[in-house]
């Protein structure tokens, strides 16, 4: 289900994390998720479906909200916030 | 006169003074071009060797030089109030320091690494050691020689902090010196872990958790350390775990330089946006950004920065002489991975190409300290 971002939510920071990182995307994401204030969003951009699928169950497990899901050619995006 | 000020002499910001340095000596020499490194300090300190400090590996004394015996004799260096930068102003092309005096620039590299904040965790300072700080990395190798045995936990607070690697390396460096001071059946050691694993590379991660199982060393993750209790040496996870133990090595949360935050121009964690291939500062085009300070999703390590280096002096270069080609950065990044005290293995990846490290053996852990003792003679001054 797809809920509609909210016009006064402002992406903080866009993650690519189509690249290897040492901390993986759940790292990378754990670490600016926390730093977000009411109002702010994530937005993550991932190479492919299975680390979209991970980082939707880590977020909802986590208690983060997805507010949209996206394809942007090859890629997945995913925007989230507390 | 094109101006290059470097902010920060740490590893990142001496390499890459360096490289640019050999890339234009003549234009240096003739005066049409300048390279000054600012760091607050006149010492240069080898981080990755406090790692192998408390596990009686590596001599602290061997870790610090200073930092203009390291920097190419055409490099210029400022230090103590004149080298402390307090405002970085990309707006109008220039830095303050200590002194009160502004510095133009016509490219500027901000080089000013990554710092621990303990106290975002309530008592992880007074119970946790931390090889991550150089007088803790010492606490600890005391600590080390007097312990007897009982419960070690390893926790990493946050993500990311610098050399991914090193807490792996830790838990089986010290799961190695037991084993040889016959203290291991008396030691139970528990990794703990923000993220689901021990690593954030899939890879890495079903590699090296074999050999965590293979060694009988506990994993907790996801673990979220919310606070440490000093007295009855307890940690605490979000998660809701609470683990006792006699003796806490540990990586305190890591932050960008106080300069970026007082300047405005980083993150809430002050990491400078950086474009991830051409390592320019965004929306500042003659702004780069080196090593730890980035916010790029890699590995904050000296070998990322020794990568990064040829990209960043080879188009300052070029840009100075208004020839040449631009090169991008790859993603590369190059971790040996200490297994114990006589063996390593490594990972080897860029953006693209995920690592698998191969079987451990002495001659990676061989490589490792090699890479160690080379450090001051030839990575630093960018021989290579
Ligand atoms: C325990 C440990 C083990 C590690 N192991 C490895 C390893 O095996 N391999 C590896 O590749 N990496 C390793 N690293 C990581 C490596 O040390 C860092 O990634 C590297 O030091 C980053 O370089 P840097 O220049 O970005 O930051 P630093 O080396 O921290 O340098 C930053 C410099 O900026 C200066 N500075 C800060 N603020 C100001 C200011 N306002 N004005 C002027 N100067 C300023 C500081 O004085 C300092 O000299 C390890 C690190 C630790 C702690």
């Amino acid at each position: 289900m797809f809920i509609m971002i909210k016009m006064s939510l402002k992406i903080y920071k866009k993650l690519d994390l189509t690249g290897q990182s040492c901390a993986g995307p759940l790292g990378e994401l754990s670490g600016v998720l926390e730093e977000i204030s009411p109002g702010e969003a994530v937005e993550a951009v991932l190479g492919d479906e299975a680390t979209k699928k991970d980082v939707v169950a880590w977020a909802t497990k986590k208690g983060y909200k997805i507010v949209q899901e996206r394809r942007d050619g090859n890629n997945y995006v995913v925007v989230l916030t507390k | 006169m094109k101006r290059v000020i470097v902010v920060g002499g740490g590893i990142a910001g001496t390499i890459v003074a360096n490289r640019i340095a050999r890339t234009i000596p003549e234009e240096l020499e003739k005066g049409e071009a300048e390279v000054v490194v600012l760091d607050k300090s006149d010492k240069h300190v080898y981080q990755p060797g406090q790692l192998l400090v408390p596990f009686n590996v590596q001599d602290p004394v061997e870790l610090v030089r200073n930092e203009r015996d390291i920097l190419d004799h055409r490099v210029r260096f400022l230090h103590g109030q004149k080298g402390e930068v307090t405002k970085i102003d990309p707006a109008n092309h220039t830095v303050v320091t200590a002194d009160g005096v502004s510095h133009t620039y016509d490219y500027l590299i901000i080089a000013t690494g990554s710092h621990l904040r303990w106290e975002e965790v309530p008592g992880y300072k007074d119970a946790v050691y931390s090889p991550w700080d150089f007088d803790s990395a010492l606490k600890l190798r005391e600590a080390l020689d007097q312990f007897s045995g009982g419960t070690v936990v390893i926790n990493v607070a946050k993500l990311p902090h610098k050399c991914p690697v090193a807490p792996m390396e830790a838990t089986l460096m010290l799961d190695d010196m037991l084993r040889k001071k016959g203290l291991r059946d008396k030691t139970e050691i528990v990794y703990t872990y923000p993220i689901n694993g021990i690593f954030g590379i899939k890879t890495t991660n079903d590699v090296m958790i074999k050999i965590f199982q293979e060694r009988g060393i506990k994993v907790i993750s996801p673990f979220n350390v919310t606070n440490v209790d000093p007295k009855n040496k307890v940690m605490e996870s979000q998660e809701g775990e609470k683990v006792k133990f006699d003796l806490a090595i540990g990586v305190p949360p890591h932050v960008g330089a106080k300069v970026i935050g007082d300047s405005g121009i980083g993150d809430k964690r002050n990491w400078v946006p950086t474009d991830k291939f051409t390592l320019r500062m965004k929306d500042h085009s003659n702004v780069f950004v080196i090593g730890d300070t980035t916010d790029i999703p890699i590995s904050k390590a000296g070998s990322t920065a020794d990568f990064e280096s040829y990209i960043i002096a080879n188009n300052v270069a070029n840009e100075i002489r208004g020839t040449g080609l631009k090169k991008t950065y790859d993603g590369s990044v190059f971790c040996y991975i200490a297994t114990g005290v006589d063996s390593a293995t490594y990972i080897r990846f860029n953006y693209a190409n995920p690592p698998v490290p191969p079987p451990p053996s002495y001659v990676h852990w061989w490589g490792k300290l090699m890479y160690n003792k080379l450090y001051w003679t030839v990575t630093a001054k960018a021989i290579v």
